[in-house]
């Protein structure tokens, strides 16, 4: 179990020349609770029904004296927002209200740290550790560059959630293999967000999100769990 | 002391409570101490157990139309305090008892009314749609939370109710053992991380992090929150007290 990386299958014990890259998986947490299955629904409506049959069945009349509405009390009826939000219909995969029942996470488009030959490509937040106290803070300057200021995020914990060995094959540009480390961190308390020092940002559910990383699929699969 | 009677589980998924007149006579003194024990005699009727009002016995017979209002509510408390349940929970014992009376030719009241009962649902159809649990607005269904189509079908009987149980633990069951893997390849992931950091690094990364969490974060609801209902509601409730003020 010990330094067995998942995507190259090489043991090494780390050496002090290899470059750490701190990279953030931003979330916002679902604002819905996820669909009931209908086995679970069934035996509770079950178990509801027959409890039902031994309960007393008052009159109609006194069961009806709670609706009436008193004087003075403010008469707004409460029409729940729908589930499924407009977001939704048009897959706008730039706003936060999309998949209300599940996590989304923040992708990046532009020139990577590791990118072959300088294409924009989509990646986490990301940045290369430079002497600085610790890699949790490395990660937050990264959010930072992106966000612009750290007053909605929470990060979960000092230690990263994972890491990637990345070796660089074909390119010219990086000789040293490259240390990925994840650091989770939540988005807290606001629906708009500005992202700005990247051409194209994207909030993601998981499945779309191994679709833009094929070959990294399995890892990204244990990493997050919804 | 009101004595809730336990009935014993039998077949039945649920156990009933039965609140019959007989139970609201104290038996016993509820204070711990000797004061009062005097004024309690065994076998009184408690003075709360008996809803009494004044007002129809006094008005009735000079103002008619209080008098009905008043007899109404009567004839509703009396109906609440009657009403009873449209499946009798029986044991066996007094199942054999009913139908040894049955044979002598004695029916009791609430025998009488189930056999009325029984012989209207004969006559009537049963409601087919499935029964809404909850306010009618905000059930699960409606909220788009269940597909109602895929609810397998059953009916209320007992080897119905095993096998939904069964299925239900076995969906539940697999769902948790499903988190739980995910949880420890989560810590797993987690530990070979911190062990592929420098050493520099992995001291400050092995620190746990004992600030509290953020109090502000959203807890997930059944419904999205709405924009701009919280002001209405706390601008309609300053509203409506600003106007009791003036009365």
């Amino acid at each position: 179990m010990l330094g067995r990386s998942l995507t190259a299958a090489r043991g090494f014990c780390t050496s002090n020349s290899d470059k750490i890259v701190a990279s953030v998986l931003f979330e916002r947490l679902p604002v819905v609770i996820p669909k009931i299955d209908p086995v679970v629904y069934a035996f509770q409506e079950f178990s509801f029904r027959w409890g039902q049959q031994f309960r007393r069945q008052y009159p109609d009349e006194f069961l009806k004296k709670s609706d009436a509405r008193g004087k003075g009390d403010y008469q707004i009826d409460y029409v729940p927002a729908p589930r499924v939000t407009e977001a939704d219909k048009s897959n706008d995969k730039r706003s936060l209200q999309r998949a209300l029942d599940r996590r989304l996470y923040l992708l990046l488009c532009s020139k990577a740290y590791g990118a072959p030959n300088g294409k924009p490509v989509w990646h986490f937040p990301e940045k290369v550790y430079e002497s600085e106290e610790t890699l949790r803070k490395c990660a937050e300057s990264a959010l930072q560059s992106v966000l612009g200021d750290l007053s909605h995020t929470y990060f979960v914990g000092n230690a990263p959630m994972g890491h990637m060995v990345i070796q660089p094959t074909e390119n010219a540009h990086d000789l040293q293999p490259l240390k990925r480390f994840f650091f989770k961190s939540q988005l807290i308390a606001t629906n708009k967000f500005k992202i700005e020092k990247c051409d194209d940002f994207v909030w993601v559910t998981k499945d779309e999100l191994l679709e833009y990383f094929p070959e990294q699929a399995d890892f990204l699969n244990k990493m997050i769990i919804s | 002391m009101m004595r809730i009677i336990d009935f014993k589980r039998l077949k039945s998924l649920s156990s009933s409570v039965d609140f019959s007149p007989h139970q609201l006579i104290q038996r016993c003194s509820v204070s711990g101490t000797s004061k009062g024990k005097a004024k309690v005699k065994g076998g009184q009727t408690l003075k709360r157990s008996k809803v009494s009002t004044k007002k129809g016995k006094t008005t009735e017979p000079t103002e008619k139309p209080k008098g009905r209002r008043t007899s109404e509510y009567e004839k509703m408390v009396r109906d609440c305090l009657d009403a009873s349940a449209p499946v009798r929970h029986l044991k066996p014992k007094e199942i054999a008892r009913e139908a040894e009376r049955e044979k002598m030719g004695l029916i009791s009241k609430e025998r009488a009314k189930e056999i009325e009962m029984m012989k209207k649902k004969k006559s009537e159809s049963e409601s087919g749609s499935p029964a809404i649990m909850g306010t009618p607005g905000l059930d699960l269904i409606t909220l788009g939370l269940v597909d109602a189509e895929k609810i397998p079908k059953y009916e209320l009987t007992v080897e119905d109710g095993r096998r939904l149980a069964k299925e239900y633990s076995r969906v539940l069951m697999r769902k948790h053992r499903a988190r739980q893997a995910a949880e420890s390849t989560l810590l797993r992931l987690k530990k070979e991380a911190i062990e592929a950091l420098p050493e520099n690094l992995k001291g400050a990364a092995l620190v746990p992090d004992l600030t509290p969490f953020p109090v502000n974060r959203f807890m997930a609801t059944l419904t999205p929150p709405i924009e701009g209902h919280f002001e209405k509601i706390n601008e309609a409730a300053r509203k409506s007290s600003v106007k009791e003020k003036l009365r």
